[in-house]
């Protein structure tokens, strides 16, 4: 297909119906001027037959031995015979070879007249005037035919041209009307089919799909909207954020942010808050299923002295190596945080006072073997732990947590890294 | 075999025609017909068999030898008087000045009369005997008034030379050799005009298949015509080659012809006036004019070119 403009295509179009126009109308006028030459060869043709015939009358009815016979007569038609051969119209090939033979005959017409009228013959027999007038009679005939051949030939001429145009005419008026249709219903396509394009690329943009344009037949009209079109929609896809990024967007940022207030910065556990969240759900869990909950409270033995002895930096190491102790030792669904200052808890849904028991024994074990290396000394800490679990007298986490920090105490009280639980005889 | 089948179904069957050609400039259009290949695309094969003189090539369609032959008016007359079983299909050439009279200057002959009781070489039966016979008429004689002696046409020249003729009627190209042969020892009459002799095909009476064929050859004919009046030159170099004339005779004679077809209202006032002339003039033994429309047959050129039949039909 042609890329151009849609006004350069109608402009073709319109260009290519006046030139077949101008053919139809110049081969019309060329098929006219040729059908009246043929005609004006054909009147000449009439013309050189009638003078003949004139000719031959004369010689039918006069007696042209006759003494009085007035040959001024014959010369005068005669001559008007030549002049008019003279001025023939231009003439086709093969009638040229006619016309010839006309002149030809015309000349021996002529010879022949003044042998016969020169002397009238006057030594010869009747037998010869007889046969000589028949030869005047014959080279008469002879022109009379070629005239009617002439004639004969500008009709076949007139009859030819007239057929060739007609169906000249026809071929040219039969591929100009397919050439329109086609241009026509081809334009007619181009148009619609743009637009079509184009609607189409407004409704994605409404629906929020920014999309561009391309044109299956490009044209410069439809182009220019298309460039258009593209451009603007460049820009609003750089400065239009759609919805659901946008909620991403805030996901991703809670996320982070909630992570942040749930965690102890220091020991990368959970804090206070996201204990006390935790801890109730899991309370709330456990009295609604009657499940078990064990809670261990673990306070670092002497703290303050390590804080003396080695600085606060290596203190918070102290605490960032019992937490990772902790998460080694506990379960996925097990919750640690950071109680307050060298304090943690540990949430232990679905576990009775023995699991929690040995829960705690385990992380001192392991506390014990995994100690500070401060100086290329190995320093370890440990840890009193108090338990408490929940059973039917709980009616809020506080008096759980409350109990554990009271074994924590006791646990301090009986000499330290060691595990409390507060029995029933020890409770108040 | 179904090859050769296949080929004759597609193309028209070519008959093998043979045409007694009168070896006279004036049968050009046959020979430019078969240098130029015009009878390629009619239906027929053409072989030539030329002879001397249009008598010559009549006798040899009336013997079957030939299929056409080409004969001029004066033969056609002629043999209408015999009552010969042949038809005449067309007219190809015309010429007002084929037929010369020759005489030796010394004789001082600046008019027939003075032919009177002269030695004349014609030759019998054509042309040549015709002329003669209307020359003598012209001042009050006829051919008892002379000495009238036969030759073949290519033999007048040497009765003249051997001094058996005071004078000869020769057509071309015999006068033109006879003039380039004795030069200034001859004297060749103006008697131009006052006899129009025609080269005619003819055939015996034709069935439709002679028709066909004479329809065919009208055809190539048409052609080698049309290309004649295109390159005249050209037409008068493959003339020459085949007759093995000189350029010069060419000239000579070239503008005297009219070629083209036809069959028309002179051919027949022509052969008839010729044929009363000869029972006037007892120039032959019949006395019965016969009807001349009896011996033309336009049925092959109304085919090819009817404008150019202009006869009662």
């Amino acid at each position: 297909m042609m890329n151009g403009s849609l006004s350069q295509r109608i402009y073709f179009f319109t260009v290519s119906c006046c030139f077949l126009f101008a053919t139809i109308l110049a081969s019309v006028i060329w098929s006219s001027q040729t059908v009246e030459l043929a005609f004006a060869r054909d009147s000449y043709a009439q013309e050189v037959d009638n003078q003949t015939n004139s000719l031959k009358q004369l010689v039918i009815s006069d007696n042209i031995y006759s003494s009085s016979y007035s040959v001024s007569h014959w010369q005068s038609l005669q001559q008007k015979l030549t002049r008019l051969l003279k001025s023939s119209p231009k003439l086709t090939p093969s009638q040229q070879t006619v016309q010839n033979s006309i002149k030809s005959q015309n000349e021996n017409l002529k010879r022949l007249f003044s042998q016969i009228t020169e002397n009238k013959l006057k030594n010869a027999s009747t037998a010869i005037k007889v046969h000589l007038k028949a030869r005047l009679m014959m080279q008469l005939e002879a022109i009379r035919s070629d005239s009617l051949q002439l004639s004969s030939i500008a009709h076949t001429d007139i009859h030819n041209t007239i057929k060739h145009e007609a169906f000249f005419i026809i071929s040219v008026s039969g591929v100009s009307i397919v050439a329109l249709l086609f241009g026509s219903f081809a334009l007619m396509h181009i148009v619609r089919k743009s637009l079509d394009e184009v609607k189409r690329a407004f409704k994605q943009n409404h629906s929020g799909h920014f999309q561009k344009i391309h044109l299956s037949h490009p044209s410069e009209e439809f182009d220019s909207i298309v460039k258009a079109f593209n451009g603007m929609n460049d820009k609003l896809s750089e400065t239009t954020v759609s919805l659901a990024v946008m909620k991403k967007v805030v996901e991703e940022r809670t996320q982070v942010l909630e992570q942040l207030s749930n965690t102890d910065p220091l020991t990368k556990v959970g804090n206070r808050r996201a204990l006390f969240d935790r801890a109730s759900m899991e309370f709330s869990r456990a009295i609604r299923n009657q499940s078990q909950l064990t809670l261990l409270l673990l306070d670092c033995d002497l703290f303050k002295s390590i804080n003396d002895d080695f600085g606060h930096l290596i203190g918070d190491e102290f605490l960032i190596n019992i937490c990772d102790v902790c998460r080694q030792e506990i379960r996925d669904i097990d919750f640690l945080a950071r109680y307050g200052g060298e304090e943690f808890i540990i949430v232990l849904p679905n576990c009775d006072i023995a699991g929690g028991i040995e829960t705690a024994n385990r992380i001192q074990n392991s506390l014990a073997k995994h100690c500070v290396d401060i100086d290329g000394k190995k320093v370890c800490v440990t840890l009193s732990i108090g338990v408490s679990t929940i059973d039917e007298r709980y009616k809020n986490l506080d008096q759980l947590i409350n109990d554990a920090d009271k074994a924590m105490y006791q646990a301090k009280e009986n000499g330290r890294n060691r595990i409390e639980v507060l029995t029933r005889q020890n409770l108040h | 075999m179904f090859y050769g089948n296949y080929q004759s179904f597609w193309q028209p069957q070519k008959h093998l025609v043979t045409i007694a050609v009168s070896k006279t400039p004036l049968s050009t259009p046959f020979y430019v017909a078969k240098a130029i290949d015009a009878f390629d695309g009619t239906c027929v094969n053409v072989k030539f068999d030329e002879v001397i003189g249009g008598q010559k090539a009549f006798t040899k369609v009336i013997n079957g030898e030939a299929d056409f032959g080409t004969s001029s008016d004066s033969v056609i007359a002629f043999q209408s008087l015999a009552q010969k079983t042949f038809v005449t299909h067309a007219m190809f050439v015309q010429s007002d000045n084929d037929v010369k009279l020759i005489t030796r200057p010394s004789a001082q002959i600046d008019s027939a009369i003075k032919l009177k009781g002269k030695r004349i070489g014609v030759t019998k039966g054509t042309a040549s005997e015709y002329f003669l016979s209307i020359l003598l008429a012209l001042e009050g004689l006829t051919t008892e008034d002379v000495q009238l002696l036969h030759f073949k046409p290519d033999e007048l020249v040497h009765g003249f030379i051997d001094d058996k003729i005071d004078a000869f009627v020769p057509w071309e190209p015999f006068a033109f050799n006879s003039a380039k042969l004795l030069n200034k020892q001859i004297k060749i009459h103006d008697t131009k005009s006052l006899n129009t002799l025609s080269f005619n095909l003819v055939s015996l009476i034709a069935d439709k298949e002679l028709v066909e064929k004479a329809r065919c050859v009208l055809e190539g004919l048409t052609i080698a015509i049309d290309y004649i009046a295109s390159h005249p030159e050209k037409a008068k170099r493959i003339v020459i080659n085949e007759l093995k004339l000189s350029a010069e005779f060419i000239e000579w004679v070239w503008s005297d012809y009219i070629f083209k077809l036809g069959v028309n209202q002179s051919l027949i006032l022509s052969i008839k006036s010729q044929a009363i002339w000869a029972v006037e003039t007892q120039m032959t033994k019949y006395n019965e004019i016969p009807s001349i429309e009896n011996f033309i047959d336009s049925r092959a050129m109304l085919q090819v070119d009817p404008g150019a039949v202009n006869i009662p039909q």
